[in-house]
């Protein structure tokens, strides 16, 4: 009898697979998961021979399928910032580049310039890479050039506010010619390490405004 | 019912365990069996980012960037953050190769030390140190006419996604962006393992996998080579019978182009001088056993059952003439004189077959009209049925 209890209450966690956290799987692992839940159908057609399709005649009760991965990258690998950042590095990047390219559409015809200001260089070096793809897939043109500042321009911009800083670094941008008249740099900043979202900001002829 | 109940406590602590015990072995345990599903994935980042790179390859060959072969230097080869350097060597090396076996994408790899290597530019604005590539000065002091271009190349791991992007720049002061391409692969999907010379897009492979499927047509020749090894007589009495070696061929009809249920009719013919000769005319019928649908990748496995007709004749068929051989009857198949004889088999057994082109099978046979004879011993017998004979074969299908 008290097997048939046991068994009763333990059922769930026998007979249901869930990527949730319980009795069967910690929090950690959970985590390490990244679950979508599709239609019978698609699941049938995406995972042949794992999901059964559904009946021709239709189903007594409603189907769904929860199709879960594991994250490529083991957590604790990567810094939160880093970690949360490039999870989601495609959407971000994307929101960004629509923002310049929709709200200055004026700019269409300027040569478009991608820098990154976040506190890691590896990570930094993806944001560009991602903005300048963006940026060409909407039909821009886009250089790889990067304005360069002095020594004696970084040494005094590194002491400044960040509210000062960035349009003091366009205006010098543009006076040391680095940065030309036909040229637009779509700045991807990261304004706090405690952010998991980026923002940019849009220089142009030495005019500096924050886009998102 | 104490003991019980306390059995059951015990059972439900181990079970309950995994999920709150802070027990070092069984954390120890977890992390390994993490390492192991990391390690398989990191396998499979591996082939995931190599299919992404054909997939980068063949859209450079369908839509060429290039109109005539272009020298491009390899500038930078990037992977997640996280992973190891040598995942950047393997793709790298991929790329070339894979490149390379594409001529038709005009983008011709060269070696541009200047351009890679970090180099320091002193001008009167500034001293630069950057790469070659990433500073217009030095660009134009190489040579803006060289025609040069730079291909670039990230890897980036967002969540369970893959997400290759690579960009092409003209390698001129201005350093224009000429071609970008981004593309996304699931580690879950499996990996295409993409033939380099022969580059195909995931739906005309697909395509390919199914003609191959419907080409095979329902009709096969088999030629298959046989032995027959008969059991030794269970007394002295008996004559063994030697051993028949037999080559057949016909045809093999599958039912549907998935050929999990095959029939067969072989007619067979054995000849080994101054021994015997025979013919046979045997049928099959074939179940596969692994799966629903033959599998082109995979080894297949089959039972059949199925019935032949065997004429023999020669001096080493004595024992197949009757129950009991006198030592008239053995002289007179010595001298070539022998009657032939006409038999009935029955017989069960498993095929393995490979690719669809060869199998190997072995199976069990029975001479009903032998059942009692003093000359067959018997290997197994079931239902008042001896199988006197164990047979293997190698059968080649074309």
């Amino acid at each position: 009898m008290l097997l048939v209890v046991l068994g009763v209450l333990f059922l769930p966690t026998l007979v249901h697979k869930d990527p949730a956290p319980g009795l069967t799987m910690s929090r950690a692992r959970s985590r390490t998961l990244e679950c979508e839940r599709m239609t019978a159908e698609i699941a049938s057609r995406s995972y042949p021979g794992q999901v059964r399709p559904s009946r021709p005649r239709g189903e007594y009760v409603e189907r769904s399928a929860l199709v879960c991965a594991e994250r490529l990258v083991r957590p604790g690998l990567r810094t939160d910032q880093d970690a949360a950042i490039l999870y989601a590095l495609d959407p971000l990047v994307n929101d960004l580049t629509a923002s310049a390219a929709d709200l200055h559409p004026e700019l269409a015809d300027h040569t478009w310039l991608v820098e990154a200001f976040y506190p890691s260089g590896q990570v930094s070096a993806k944001l560009s890479f991602a903005a300048k793809n963006a940026l060409a897939e909407r039909g821009l043109q886009v250089s790889d050039r990067t304005p360069t500042l002095s020594a004696g321009d970084v040494d005094v911009l590194t002491r400044m506010e960040p509210q000062e800083a960035y349009p003091s670094a366009c205006r010098r941008y543009s006076d040391n010619g680095s940065l030309r008249a036909g040229d637009a740099l779509l700045a991807v900043v990261s304004r706090d390490p405690r952010e998991t979202i980026l923002h940019a900001g849009l220089c142009t002829d030495g005019q500096w405004s924050w886009l998102k | 019912m104490r003991a019980y109940a306390a059995v059951l406590g015990i059972l439900f602590g181990l079970w309950a365990a995994p999920a709150y015990a802070a027990s070092p072995d069984v954390e120890d345990a977890q992390r390994a069996e993490l390492e192991r599903v990391r390690a398989k994935i990191a396998n499979e980042v591996q082939l995931t980012a190599y299919d992404l790179v054909d997939e980068m390859v063949l859209g450079l060959k369908t839509d060429p960037v290039f109109q005539a072969s272009t020298p491009v230097v390899l500038a930078g080869v990037t992977v997640p953050v996280g992973l190891g350097t040598g995942l950047e060597a393997l793709v790298e090396n991929h790329l070339a190769a894979v490149l390379g076996e594409n001529p038709r994408t005009n983008i011709q790899l060269v070696h541009c030390p200047s351009c890679t290597a970090v180099v320091v530019h002193s001008g009167p604005e500034a001293t630069v140190l950057s790469r070659g590539v990433d500073d217009p000065a030095v660009l134009a002091e190489l040579g803006a006419g060289s025609g040069k271009h730079a291909l670039f190349v990230d890897i980036e791991a967002e969540g369970t996604w893959l997400v290759l992007r690579a960009r092409l720049t003209r390698l001129t002061p201005d350093l224009p962006i000429v071609w970008s391409r981004t593309i996304a692969s699931s580690t879950s999907t499996p990996a295409l393992l993409r033939d380099g010379t022969d580059l195909k897009s995931a739906e005309d492979a697909r395509k390919d996998y199914l003609a191959a499927l419907h080409d095979r047509g329902p009709i096969t020749i088999p030629v298959r080579l046989g032995v027959r090894a008969y059991a030794p007589p269970n007394d002295s009495a008996g004559v063994a019978v030697p051993p028949f070696l037999w080559l057949q061929t016909g045809a093999e009809l599958g039912s549907s182009d998935a050929r999990a249920w095959t029939s067969s009719l072989l007619l067979g013919f054995s000849f080994i001088p101054q021994a015997y000769q025979g013919l046979m005319l045997q049928a099959r019928v074939s179940r596969l056993l692994t799966g629903r649908a033959r599998s082109l990748t995979h080894p297949d496995l089959y039972l059949f059952v199925g019935g032949s007709v065997m004429t023999v004749w020669g001096p080493a068929t004595a024992p197949f003439q009757a129950d009991f051989l006198t030592a008239d009857d053995l002289l007179t198949a010595a001298d070539g004189d022998s009657p032939r004889t006409t038999l009935g088999t029955l017989h069960l057994g498993l095929d393995l077959r490979l690719g669809n082109r060869v199998g190997l099978s072995t199976f069990l046979e029975t001479i009903p009209d032998r059942n009692n004879s003093d000359n067959f011993g018997n290997y197994v017998r079931v239902l008042g049925l001896s199988f006197q004979t164990l047979g293997t074969e190698v059968t080649f299908c074309f």
